[in-house]
């Protein structure tokens, strides 16, 4: 599908509107293979929007989105290619409530890469090991607390082995003392190279493993740099503002 | 139970003066209680049992010289209720057909069978058994027309035939009523609202009398299947909107997780979101089909015999007349047994869906 240099999402001139209102103006981003972007910004910037539409669970209005040299445009067939290479993990896990954590990563890649049974449960096993709750195999997901269900959901993206994987606000409905569970299993991603998007207020994290971070206001992107320059030098009025604010105590 | 433990702790007759005998009031008013109970029961016990007629050998003469039921009226009709107008030599047939009918129901109950291969080889055998058993015309047993099925075997199989047929046909019209294209799902609510303001008398009485006219001779078929097949036009109609109410409860992060996983809509629509509509829908499932079971009863209109129309005609001639409150019984214990079954089974399966929930 890819070229081994080529860019793992691109987008040129992207507005989307929600009846009249504008959502996301004119968005440019290009992400490298590999690249690790934190997204942050007020609530109701459009982060959370613009992510959404990387996997066309929002639809964009004009403008271009490639992703993995796929065009995300009507052609049903894009969409589903994009989606089985594109994970994401949600702010509230929205993990399979009728079925155990091992059947909500098992069942995508039987239906979608249509493996065995016996295969896509082994896989799932491996990224249960990998988040570190293989005990919790056969519970369902409203047995689990919040970090171990976030946890699950980030298996559950892992296992269809996606290249690209969204974060839409992972920690922010967790509890505070769960949230550095889940951060430890982004952080052990990010090193090994994983495309990730993440849209979050966890600005530990973003000077830990960002290669750059945006900073986005009222639909636009306003602002972004790797993450020494955005946190020490921010150019920008309203991101000085911002910063001051979720750091400042 | 809290009951039994105090039982153990304070002993049975301590507990009982403690919540029935508190205070005079208290006391009067269980003393009071009590004897209306033992009394009803009493009268019910002595007319039902003590004081009936069992056996048919005295005639209903036997019968006029108690107080007491007149079972003997089912001893003598029994099978008049049952089979309704089937040929006598050939009841066996219906009786068998009438197991057949309720054990394919039973077996597509038990979760082990709910795979498509297994379920749709207990159904279509089933309905083929029953269909062959009932029509006869093979094997050397005689041909028995569909105006002459009748009783217990036809109640049951028009109730399960319409579930049968409902039941699928309910989910295509949740589905298209929410679909995206604004005509479509408005015309899906057309027609569910449409069938809902009208009785369901009304809707069999055209599927049986006037769609003749309408259709080709060879699409009319028989009329019994015109009137399975209003009925579960009726039937989806109501499910419809129950399965609707099902799915808006299914948060929109569900279907979103689906679609990000590239799940596609068929197996969104089947792993993901009918499972968990179908949970909050359960209640009031069983609740359409228990009504809808007690509704075959309207098909009299239309002529067919089934078990209450055979039931009239046990005690309406001749000789019983005066018997209808033991004919009515007996049909009303029969009604009970399955529909009864019916509302555990719901809550079985209530139960066992629970296991996800926290």
């Amino acid at each position: 599908m890819t070229q081994s240099n080529e860019p793992a999402i691109v987008i040129r001139g992207m507005n989307k509107y929600y009846e009249a209102f504008h959502a996301l103006r004119d968005i440019d981003l290009t992400v490298e293979q590999g690249e690790r972007i934190v997204i942050c910004g007020p609530s109701g910037s459009g982060k959370s929007t613009l992510i959404r539409c990387i996997n066309r669970l929002e639809e964009h209005q004009s403008g271009d989105i490639v992703v993995l040299g796929t065009s995300l445009d009507d052609n049903v067939a894009n969409i589903d290619g994009v989606r089985r290479e594109v994970g994401m993990v949600f702010q509230h896990f929205n993990l399979f409530p009728h079925m155990t954590v091992l059947e909500n990563c098992a069942l995508a890649p039987m239906l979608v890469r249509k493996w065995s049974r016996a295969r896509a449960e082994e896989m799932a096993m491996q990224y249960l090991e990998k988040v570190q709750i293989p005990e919790q195999a056969e519970k369902f997901p409203g047995q689990l607390s919040g970090g171990q269900q976030q946890r699950v959901a980030i298996a559950r993206a892992l296992s269809m082995q996606p290249k690209v994987l969204l974060f839409d606000e992972p920690t922010s409905a967790l509890d505070p003392e769960m949230i550095s569970e889940v951060l430890d299993v982004m952080v052990s991603l990010a090193k090994e190279g994983m495309t990730m998007l993440c849209v979050t207020h966890e600005m530990g994290f973003a000077r830990q493993v960002a290669d750059r971070v945006i900073f986005m206001d009222r639909g636009e992107i306003i602002e972004q740099n790797a993450p020494e320059e955005f946190f020490g030098n921010p150019q920008n009025e309203r991101t000085q503002k911002f910063l001051s604010q979720i750091l400042g105590h | 139970m809290a009951i039994t433990a105090q039982i153990e702790r304070e002993g049975l007759l301590a507990v009982i003066r403690r919540r029935y005998f508190s205070s005079l009031s208290n006391a009067i008013l269980s003393i009071v209680s009590f004897a209306l109970l033992a009394y009803i029961f009493w009268t019910v016990f002595d007319w039902a049992i003590l004081s009936a007629v069992f056996s048919d050998a005295g005639g209903p003469e036997a019968c006029q010289q108690t107080d007491g039921a007149c079972w003997a009226v089912i001893d003598s009709r029994w099978r008049l209720i049952l089979f309704g107008l089937y040929p006598h030599e050939e009841h066996w047939r219906s009786g068998l057909a009438c197991i057949v009918v309720v054990l394919m129901t039973v077996l597509s109950c038990i979760p082990r069978f709910w795979s498509g291969k297994a379920i749709s080889i207990i159904w279509i055998g089933g309905f083929a058994t029953f269909y062959f058993l009932m029509k006869g015309g093979i094997f050397g047993m005689p041909l028995v027309d569909e105006q002459q099925w009748g009783g217990l075997s036809l109640t049951v199989f028009i109730f399960v035939s319409t579930a049968l047929v409902g039941m699928p046909l309910s989910i295509v019209f949740a589905l298209l009523r929410r679909s995206e294209l604004p005509w479509i799902s408005r015309l899906t609510g057309l027609i569910i609202d449409s069938v809902r303001s009208l009785p369901l008398l009304t809707i069999l009485f055209t599927f049986a009398v006037v769609l003749p006219f309408v259709l080709p001779d060879w699409a009319s078929g028989d009329k019994l299947y015109r009137v399975i097949l209003g009925s579960a036009l009726f039937f989806a109609a109501y499910q419809a909107e129950i399965i609707r109410g099902g799915m808006q409860a299914v948060p929109k992060g569900q279907e979103e997780a689906a679609k990000a996983l590239g799940i596609r809509y068929g197996a969104r629509i089947r792993r993901i979101l009918l499972p968990q509509a179908f949970k909050s829908a359960l209640p009031a499932t069983i609740n359409q089909f228990v009504i809808t079971f007690k509704e075959t009863s309207l098909v009299i209109i239309i002529g067919f015999f089934e078990i209450l129309a055979s039931g009239n005609a046990a005690y309406g001639r001749g000789e019983w007349t005066f018997a209808y409150v033991e004919v009515y019984t007996f049909i009303a214990l029969i009604y009970f047994a399955f529909v009864f079954s019916l509302s555990r089974y719901g809550a079985y399966l209530e139960r066992r869906m629970d296991i996800g929930d926290r």
